[in-house]
Parts: C-alpha cells; structure tokens; sequence
C-alpha cells in the first residue's frame, strides 16, 4: 500500500513542483497570450483587435446545430450567415467539412464588382473575452505571422451596388482537417463572415454565427499541456530503465537529471525553482534507490492517451540513452525497453531501427533476437528465413561504412545472423 | 572516380590482369591473338600467396610470396598477410623499423612482384586491369587502384572478381543463359548473376560479403587445435606470433586434406607436450556451418535481387579455392539439382579474365594502341556491367507516422542498374528564404544516413528572397567506364551544380601523393 501510494507520489511531485514554478499549466497560457502579444508588437496582427473591430449583426441560434435550420426569416437588408456540418467524397477520401452559407444584402462601390469572401473562426466556448483562435494546419489558411485560421475565397462579381442574396447560398466548405481548435469537447465557434471588395480589400458587409461543434481530437492548449505532462512521466520512466537493473549509475542519473532540466526550461526558472526540481528529481532518485518500482504499464497508457507517436519516440530515445549510458544493457534493462517500446505503441520495427543506432549489439548483454533481428516466436520457418535474408542484407550494406564504429557493429550482427539462421532456419 | 589513360604514346605495351587476392595473387597477359595466359612467377608458379616479409638484415629488401610465408614463422613481426581484408582502412598501419606501411603501400609490394617478374619475362608492363571483390566499394577500389599505380603500372580499370572470371568463362566456352558465378575466395564472398549469350555477357546482379572466405574457415579449424590442446594439456598451444602464424598455415593445410579426405591429422607441439590432433570432415561441417549458413543467405539475396529461383540458373560457376570444401559443392548441387561447372581453374579465371577486361577498356577507350591480333581476338565480346552500389542524396522529407522532418539517404541510381545509366528525382527547398544548399552525394543502401558513405560534399548556392519548396532537379548519370556525373539544377532559377564524381576534395592532392609514394617505393627492391 505504501509503495503504491509512493509511486502515485512520485509521479505527481515533479509536476506539481512544475506547476509550483509556473512551468507548467501557468506557461500554456503564457504562451499563448505572448504569442499574441508578440503579433501585436509586429504590428502585423492582433487577434482581439481583430475581433473587436467586428460589430456584426447575430443571427438569432441559426446554425447552432447540425443541420439545424433557421426558427426566423433572416433579415435581407443586412448579411446574414449559417454555417452545417457536412460530410464530403473527394478523390476516394471522405471528410467533415463546415458549410458555410450566407443570404442578405452586400452594399458594393459598383455594379458588377470583383469580391471575394473572408471567414475567421474563433472558439468562444469561455466567452469572447477569453476567445482563442483556431488555428490552420495548413500554411494557405493561415493569416500572416499567426496561425490563426482564416479562410479566403474568390465570391466573384456582385450584379449591382446592392446586391441582395434572397436565398442560402454556400460561399465555402472548410475542411476540418484544415483546423485545430484549442481544446477537446464540445466547442462553441464563432464564424465572422466578410465580403470584401478583391480590388481596394474594402470590407462590403459582414456577418457573424455560432456554431456548436464536438472536437475528440486534443487541441492545440490540450497538446501543450499533455506535452508537460508527458515529460514529467518520460523522466519517471527513465528512471524506472536505469533501476530496472537493480542499480541506479551516477551517469544514468546525471543524464536524466540534464533531460529534465532541458526540457522543463530550467535555464528560465528562479533560483527558487531550480532548487524545487533539484529536490523532486533527487527525492525520486532516493525513491528507486530504496528499491521502489513504477507502475510504468500505466504510465504508459496515460502517455498513449495523451500525446501523439513522435513525443512518444521521444520517451523512448531517453529511455535508450539511459540503458546505454553506463556502456552495457542488462538483460532485465532489455526486457523492460521492449516492454516501453510496446505499451507506448512503438511501431516495432523503428524501435528496432534506434535501437541499432543506440544500442549497438556489442553493448547487449544477452542477445535476444528478438529485439535484435525481430525474430518473433510466431514466425514460420520460412518466415524467419525471409526475415533474416531482409537483415543480411541490411547489414551487409552497411559493413562498408566508413566509420569504424558501425562497421564492428555490422560484422556482429552479420555473424548473429549466420547463427539464428543455422539456428531457426537450418 | 576516374580513370585516366595516361603515357599516350604510339608504342604498344602488354596488356595485363591481375588478380589481388586474400591469400594469393596472379597476373595474366593477353597474348598476340587476345587470348589471355597466365603468366608464371620467377619460381614458376601461377599463382603467388599474397604474403609479404621485410627483410630483417636488409631494410631495403621485401619478400613477397612463398617465402615471405616461409619467414613468418620466424618472425611474424616483420611479415604481412590477408592485407586485403584491410584494404580502405584508414586506420591500419603496419609498423616495421619505424615506417607506418599503409594497406595500399602493401599491397603495391605485391603487384610490383607480379609486375617485375612478369616484365622479366615478357617486356614492359604498363596498362593494367585489377579485380576486386563486386561489393568493394569505392573508397576499397580507389586504394586498389592506387596500389597499382604504385606499383608503377597504368591502372586503366578495376573489375569485379566474379564478372572478370565469367568473362573468362564465357569466351573459352559455349555458354548460354544464366550463370551464377560463386566467388568463395581466401577472405571475401560474391555471387553474381549473369545472363549470358555466347560473347554477349549482362550483368544481374551481384551481392558479396566482405569477411567470408578461406581465412575464416582455416581460423575455425586452428578455434579446435587450440580447444583440443587446452583439453588435453589444460595448457595454450599458441603463445607467440609465431606459433600463431605457424598453426595458421597447419589449419589451411588441414582444411585443404579435408577437402580431398575424409580425416586430417596434425602433431601439435605445444610448450606443455606435444599431441596428436584428428579433426574429421564432419567436426569441421560442424565448426563451419554458421559460416556457411552466410554463404547459403548471400545466395537467397542474390537471387531474390536477380528475381531468379534457382531454377532459373543454367550454370553455377565456382571461382576462388574455398569452392574446392565438398560441403559448399554439395549444397550448391543440392539447391540447384545440378553439379556447379568444375572445368575452369577457380585459382586462375579471375586474373585471365582481368586480361580480358583490360584488352575490352583499351579498346574501347585507347584503340590505337592495342595490336590488331588482340583486338580482333576481342572484337565480338561485349560486356553489360551494372552500378556496384546505390547512389543517393541526404534530403529532409516528412515523417509520415510523426510529421516531422528526419534527415534521410534517398537513393537515386540504384544498386545493380546497368551502364549506362541515368536516373532524375526531384527535390525541394525546405525553408523560406532558402539560400544555400548542401548538396551530398552518398554511396549505400540504407535510407538512415549514419549507415551510409557520405562521397562528396558542396555548397549549391541558390538565389535570396524565394518561398520554401522551390524545385531542385538531381540527376546522377553513370557511364560504362564508371564515371559518375551529378547534376543539381534550380528549376526556377535555372542555375545548375555539376560535380563529376571524384573520391573527395583533395583528390588532385591524393594523386600526386600517390605518384610521390611510387617514386619512394621504386627504390624499395622486391623479391
């Protein structure tokens, strides 16, 4: 029960040292805000400026929902805008799109003039005071300088100075793929619609809806946070490899100890706060050195649901660099880096691939060829054959490198080779 | 790299092959109607050990073959052999009376034997082919080539082994369709495939193995020697270089009884008394086999490149004396169905058909200066070969499973293409602004760069103030004689970075290094 309740500890001490500095929940919004600022300071773009210069007529709850129709006649003489969430066949692929629609009137400079439409998307989910944009992933709806989503399309030529759109017309379909809002849940967005003038980038009229829209991807504040989160449960399980061998060497400490520092941004903190993650970090260290074990499965699992793969392979390059930081894996190290490499959902085959690169064979002490060939006890013979054939040739590619290094390093797995297939092949 | 026709005069000189071996060398010479012949050393021997003595009274003097293997078992400190397995190593020396010999000074020493004796007897040697194994690459054919010209001969191309003893194969014989040519020779391994029609020889493909070969199946049997006497004397048999050396050649002579019987017996005479060793043929199956499981994968690997079943091939042509082990025979008629061809001498066909080479390169390359009897005797062969290895870029593509940019090789002329050959990618700048790029040329098969050889470097300037993912066009063009043109053209602007392939910037300084080193060795005297 103790254990347990030290293992909970130990997991939560180091970010809750990292909140106590400021590092970590604190720096989300942080960052955000002097993203922003920043902008501002450019000159270039400033989000609530943005925002506040908008003073749009509100369509009464249209398009609040899913394929929601309007309860009132939308008044003409104003622009007026609805946005649907539909779904798309394009080139064998499916995907979720926002319809967006307007109806109304545009007051133009002349007749049959050039426009072209602009749409901004806001999550305004705490309220507008506290709107955060949705970003674009993709550079082409990204304004300049943020990447803050904003759409622009050709709407072509108005007949007259004043136009009016008696009927719901669809003037863009914006990709979801194309965003990502701030956070996971149910998300209110703010849509502010302009028609502009494509000549003079006049605004002709405007329009703004909300739209109510479940995102289950995290979002981009959800990212941040996971990401610290996951740093604090990387170097948890860094220490879990470099205990696994019932010994914690100076040199595995040290490294982790530099890994966190690194990526906590200890080079920014206070005095005060270095010396709190100093003190988590080595009470941890006393934590395995009196023989306490993580629960490093279910750490594991927190990781898979919070991060993507690429922070993962990150984990587990720390994790490598710890095993091979007193020159040699031990067997029971091995074991628990495949078990990592696994539970994080590592694909196994680039696990392997770094492995080779640092872990070198000559540092393993018991040659599993599993890890090492990816011979799996599921393999047919012939299966094996193949597979070995695959690594042969591999490695005899790479006995001519140059560096000398690699070059042990290819001869020793040539000859492992040779023997898991007299081995398993015959 | 390049090969260069150099003493361009009228005067016709002999054409040689010479076959730089492990363990031995031999050098052969096309004849007045182009048919080439091995040229016996001074002791009348066709074929000379790659072995090499300094001569312990007389710094001046080196011993090459036989009797520099005879020396070593007195002083083995003063003697060189299997250099070869060296070769391109930067960092191997040999130490003797203070001067570091390079792996390229000795095996100069060797071809300068060859060259010297054969010149005693049939006049000047000047333009010369060596062979090296097919999976040299070319850092190992650069360092052969310049052990040639350091052993002051006109080094006009390298060839690879197994092709050379094909080439040999298919000019004395009536050969059609697909021979696998099985190159087991004292320290290296190379399949190759080729299709053959009378003189007309393609190259498939070919696949090799730098440490697989006669000196690792002679280290297993001296592995049992050792066991053996340990068991009986709980004492070691070896104790100094010498004895080392002395049990090395006991183990060579060993295997090559097996070959031939079904028991070998030896005296080991050890400091703790002296015994009787019996290996049988079956204990040295045994103590081969994962050797020989690497030359049973070296074969699947070649024919799945070659996209051949075993039944596809019409011939198996042995080359090297390892192919002499009944065991390696009996596998190859057993995955086969057939009985590999034992009529070409597997000791000889390399250097004969590096004569042939040569006599092909001169006619191709310096015509006038090869007499009409050889060229008429050449004038119907015509040989196919392919690109040796991959040849490729370092670029920055996105990672699909993480979406982030990792550092790769992609490989632009592959592997086993046939010369001549060209191949385009393209490629695009990776930032905005982009005004430089470093333009690297590698050799290799792996997509990581840290398992690749990284042959040339450059900057390719391009111009200021462009978005990201501009077009840059990468054309690589490979060319009979193995000469390699790079291209980096910049689309939009049109600017355009050509670098003929060379070993590396200092190339001019390497070569006149390697001249100076000639001159040095011309005084050395050797026997």
């Amino acid at each position: 029960m103790s254990g347990f309740v030290i293992t909970i500890l130990i997991v939560l001490l180091v970010p809750a040292v990292m909140i106590s500095l400021g590092l970590a929940s604190s720096l989300n919004f942080r960052l955000l805000v002097s993203h922003f600022k920043c902008s501002a300071l450019t000159g270039r773009f400033d989000f609530r400026e943005l925002l506040s210069r908008f003073n749009f007529p509100v369509l009464p709850k249209v398009g609040l929902n899913e394929a929601a129709e309007p309860c009132e006649r939308p008044d003409l003489k104003v622009l007026n805008c609805r946005v649907q969430l539909i779904r798309q066949e394009k080139d064998d692929s499916v995907f979720d799109a926002f319809n967006v629609e307007i109806c109304g009137s545009i007051h133009a400079p002349s007749d049959m003039h050039y426009t072209i439409v602009r749409i901004l998307v806001t999550d305004v989910t705490d309220g507008i005071g506290k709107a955060e944009p949705v970003q674009a992933r993709v550079k082409q709806w990204q304004l300049p300088d943020s990447p803050a989503f904003c759409y622009n399309g050709e709407l072509g030529k108005l007949p007259n100075a004043d136009s009016t759109l008696s009927d719901w017309t669809a003037v863009a379909q914006l990709r979801l793929d194309w965003m990502m809002f701030p956070r996971k849940g149910k998300r209110n967005l703010q849509f502010n619609t302009s028609i502009l003038s494509r000549e003079g980038g006049e605004e002709l009229a405007c329009a703004e809806c909300t739209f109510t829209y479940e995102n289950t991807a995290f979002g981009y504040i959800d990212l941040h946070r996971n990401i610290q989160r996951t740093r604090t449960l990387a170097v948890a399980l860094a220490f879990a490899v470099s205990a696994a061998d019932k010994k914690l060497y100076d040199c595995e400490v040290a490294l982790i100890k530099n890994w966190a520092r690194a990526n906590f941004d200890f080079s920014k903190a206070s005095a005060g706060a270095k010396r709190k993650l100093d003190k988590a970090l080595n009470k941890t260290v006393d934590f395995f050195l009196d023989g306490h074990q993580l629960d490093t499965h279910k750490i594991c699992k927190e990781i898979v649901e919070i991060v993507p793969v690429a922070e993962r392979y990150e984990i587990l390059d720390l994790c490598l660099h710890v095993a091979r930081a007193n020159g040699r894996v031990d067997a029971e190290e091995l074991i628990l880096l495949k078990n990592l490499a696994n539970w994080l959902e590592a694909d196994p085959n680039r696990f392997r691939a770094m492995m080779e690169k640092i872990l070198p064979v000559g540092m393993h002490e018991v040659k599993d060829v599993e890890v090492i060939l990816g011979v799996t006890g599921d393999m047919s013979q012939e299966q094996t054959r193949k597979h070995l054939n695959q690594e042969y040739r591999k490695w005899n590619a790479r006995v001519t490198t140059s560096d000398s290094e690699i070059h042990t390093q290819a001869d020793q797995m040539l000859n492992l080779i040779a023997d898991a297939r007299s081995e398993y092949v015959g | 790299m390049k090969y260069e026709m150099r003493n361009k005069g009228p005067k016709m000189a002999n054409i040689v092959g010479m076959d730089l071996g492990t363990t031995f060398s031999a050098l052969a010479i096309l004849n007045a109607i182009g048919k080439p012949e091995i040229v016996p050393n001074a002791d009348g021997d066709r074929i000379t050990p790659s072995a090499i003595f300094f001569d312990e009274e007389n710094s001046d003097m080196t011993r090459v073959g036989v009797e520099a293997i005879n020396s070593r078992h007195l002083n083995a400190q003063r003697s060189v052999r299997w250099i070869k397995r060296h070769m391109g190593d930067v960092k191997y020396r040999k130490n003797i009376d203070g001067k570091d010999w390079t792996p390229v000074e000795l095996s100069s020493l060797i071809l300068k034997k060859l060259k010297q004796e054969c010149s005693a007897e049939r006049g000047q040697i000047r333009d010369a082919v060596i062979s090296v194994p097919a999976h040299f690459d070319e850092v190992r054919r650069k360092a052969t080539m310049d052990a040639g010209t350091m052993a002051g001969l006109n080094v006009i191309g390298i060839v690879n082994e197994p092709v050379a003893a094909a080439l040999y194969y298919a000019t004395t014989r009536q050969v059609v369709g697909k021979v696998l040519v099985y190159d087991l020779g004292g320290g290296t391994f190379d399949v190759t495939i080729i299709d053959v029609k009378g003189h007309q020889m393609e190259i498939v493909c070919s696949q090799g193995d730098h440490a697989l070969g006669g000196i690792d199946f002679d280290q297993k049997i001296l592995e049992m020697l050792e066991q053996s006497y340990r068991d009986k004397f709980a004492a070691e048999l070896i104790n100094s270089d010498e004895d080392r050396a002395r049990y090395e050649d006991e183990a060579e002579d060993i295997k090559k009884t097996l070959s031939r019987r079904p028991t070998a017996k030896k005296m080991l005479y050890g400091p703790a008394g002296s015994m009787k060793a019996e290996i049988t043929r079956e204990m040295f199956e045994e103590a081969i086999s994962s050797l020989v499981a690497r030359t049973d994968i070296l074969l699947e690997v070649a024919l799945e490149e070659a996209g051949v079943e075993p039944s596809g091939i019409d011939k198996v042509l042995l080359v090297g004396g390892s192919t002499r082990i009944p065991l390696i025979q009996q596998r190859l008629e057993k995955l086969f169905g057939f009985g590999p061809e034992t009529t070409v001498n597997v000791d000889e066909c390399v250097a004969l058909g590096a004569a042939l080479h040569a006599g092909l390169t001169m006619l191709r390359e310096k015509p006038d200066a090869v007499p009409a009897g050889i060229a008429s005797g050449l004038k119907d062969i015509n040989l196919t070969d392919v690109c040796n290895h991959s040849y490729g870029t370092i670029c920055a593509p996105i990672d699909k499973e993480t979406g982030r940019r990792v550092i790769q090789n992609r490989i632009i002329l592959k592997k086993n293409t046939p010369l001549p050959c060209e191949s385009t990618q393209m490629f695009y700048t990776v930032s905005k602004g982009q005004t430089k790029l470093e333009v690297t040329i590698t050799q290799g098969e792996d997509t990581a760069p840290e398992y690749v050889n990284k042959i040339a470097t450059h900057k390719f300037e391009l111009p200021p103030g462009r978005p990201a993912e501009c077009p840059i066009k990468v054309t690589y063009r490979y060319d009979v004689n193995q000469r390699m043109h790079c291209s980096f053209q910049d689309l939009q602007s049109g600017r355009v970075l050509e670098v003929d392939f060379c070993l590396d910037q200092n190339d001019k300084m390497s070569q006149s290094n390697v001249r100076q080193k000639a001159e040095q060795l011309e005084a050395l005297k050797v026997e």
